[in-house]
């Protein structure tokens, strides 16, 4: 159980033995990735899970805008063989959901309701997948789908400050000695409300 | 003959007398500042250099303080999210005045790095007054240091008037805040 090569050579047996593979992908010496289908998901994770993955690390989602798909990706670990297995899975973009894997573990509740919040993506199954987490009172679309333009958000959202005076020293010939001491005299301007010092 | 010991009392005005009250207290006051320390970003890294023996911020009379309630400055380090910015005008109307707000870092001032997030506001002045920015990304600890001597100047010279602002254009602010945050009330599951 030492040996990583067999420790991935074992986590890859347990899954194919379990569901149809799509694709493999050796992420790193302690990393395996799985992709497969939506439905495999909740079967592939209690696999996991009676055999030894019972951590859940992460739960999240990835735009691919192009491809017009979302792919979640669940993370599980086990404490016994050191290898981190994803999960991955591709969903429809247009009106994406995917039944909650809650039942199995527990602690995805709040990744869903993040990953509600950042795609909106719905979670059937998970109680209160639709309520506001981190975002308050948004009212755009789910802000990181690539399609989501945050520049313009912020230019709409956001007072942007203006500056009256460029104090910036743009010809280097030009003397910049001037420009020093009409900002030091604005910032004791500022600092005595006009009085001298 | 009468003694010029005691000389009788001229005769002040109620706004003369208060001003000179004001005056003795702004002297004591700038010389005993309590922080709040709203440690929203990462400028709150320069505050350990800043209290501990480094550059010993109590030699400037200045200490941290646990409450909104009994604290004079209300300090701003790092850029501010929505989420955050919600929870700092709750802190802001709960101090005693007079109230006086110190932000460091670019964040506050033009959004810095954070210009173009959709989660991060790009002028703090906009929601409550600022009294004192200190500019850089992050600000050196003498910067830090420079901004609250600054304040106290500002209290001594009676420039620091943050908190009269807000109650002169509190519809101001208030719309300000409304248009980026939509409502100001906290409305989360651990509040209901």
């Amino acid at each position: 159980m030492t040996n990583s090569m067999n420790n991935l050579e074992l986590v890859k047996k347990v899954v194919t033995e379990a569901v149809p593979v799509l694709k493999i992908e050796e992420v790193d010496k302690q990393q395996l990735a799985f992709e497969i289908d939506k439905r495999d998901v909740h079967h592939v994770l209690t696999v996991l899970k009676t055999s030894g993955w019972k951590q859940l690390s992460y739960m999240s989602a990835v735009d691919w805008i192009d491809e017009n798909k979302f792919e979640l990706v669940y993370l599980v670990f086990n404490w016994e063989v050191p290898v981190y297995v994803q999960v991955r899975a591709k969903i429809d973009r247009v009106n994406p959901e995917m039944d909650s894997i809650l039942p199995i573990f527990p602690g995805v509740k709040y990744y869903e309701r993040e990953a509600h919040e950042f795609f909106g993506i719905a979670f059937p199954g998970n109680p209160d997948y639709h309520k506001q987490l981190i975002l308050e009172e948004w009212d755009d679309i789910p802000p990181l789908r690539k399609d989501f333009d945050p520049e313009a958000y912020s230019d709409r959202k956001f007072p942007k400050r203006e500056y009256p005076a460029d104090f910036s020293v743009v010809d280097p010939k030009n003397k910049s000695i001037e420009k020093r001491k009409e900002r030091k005299a604005r910032a004791n301007a500022l600092r005595t409300g006009g009085k001298e010092q | 003959m009468l003694s010029t010991k005691f000389t009788p009392a001229t005769k002040l005005s109620k706004a003369e007398i208060d001003r000179k009250w004001w005056e003795i207290g702004d002297f004591f006051r700038r010389n005993s500042l309590w922080l709040l320390m709203y440690c929203t970003g990462c400028c709150a890294i320069e505050l350990p250099p800043a209290m501990t023996s480094a550059y010993d911020m109590e030699r400037l009379g200045m200490g941290p303080m646990a409450t909104p309630r009994q604290a004079d400055i209300l300090l701003v380090s790092g850029y501010l999210s929505l989420k955050t910015l919600r929870r700092l005008i709750y802190t802001y109307e709960q101090m005693s005045e007079p109230r006086y707000v110190v932000a460091l870092g670019s964040c506050p001032i033009n959004g810095g790095i954070y210009h173009d997030s959709h989660a991060v506001i790009n002028q703090l002045d906009q929601y409550i007054p600022v009294d004192v920015y200190v500019a850089g990304c992050m600000p050196n600890t003498e910067a830090v240091m420079n901004g609250f001597v600054d304040l106290m100047d500002q209290i001594k010279h009676k420039t620091a008037n943050g908190w009269k602002k807000y109650h002169a254009n509190f519809e101001w602010y208030k719309e300000n805040q409304r248009n980026s945050l939509g409502e100001v009330d906290v409305h989360d599951e651990f509040h209901e």
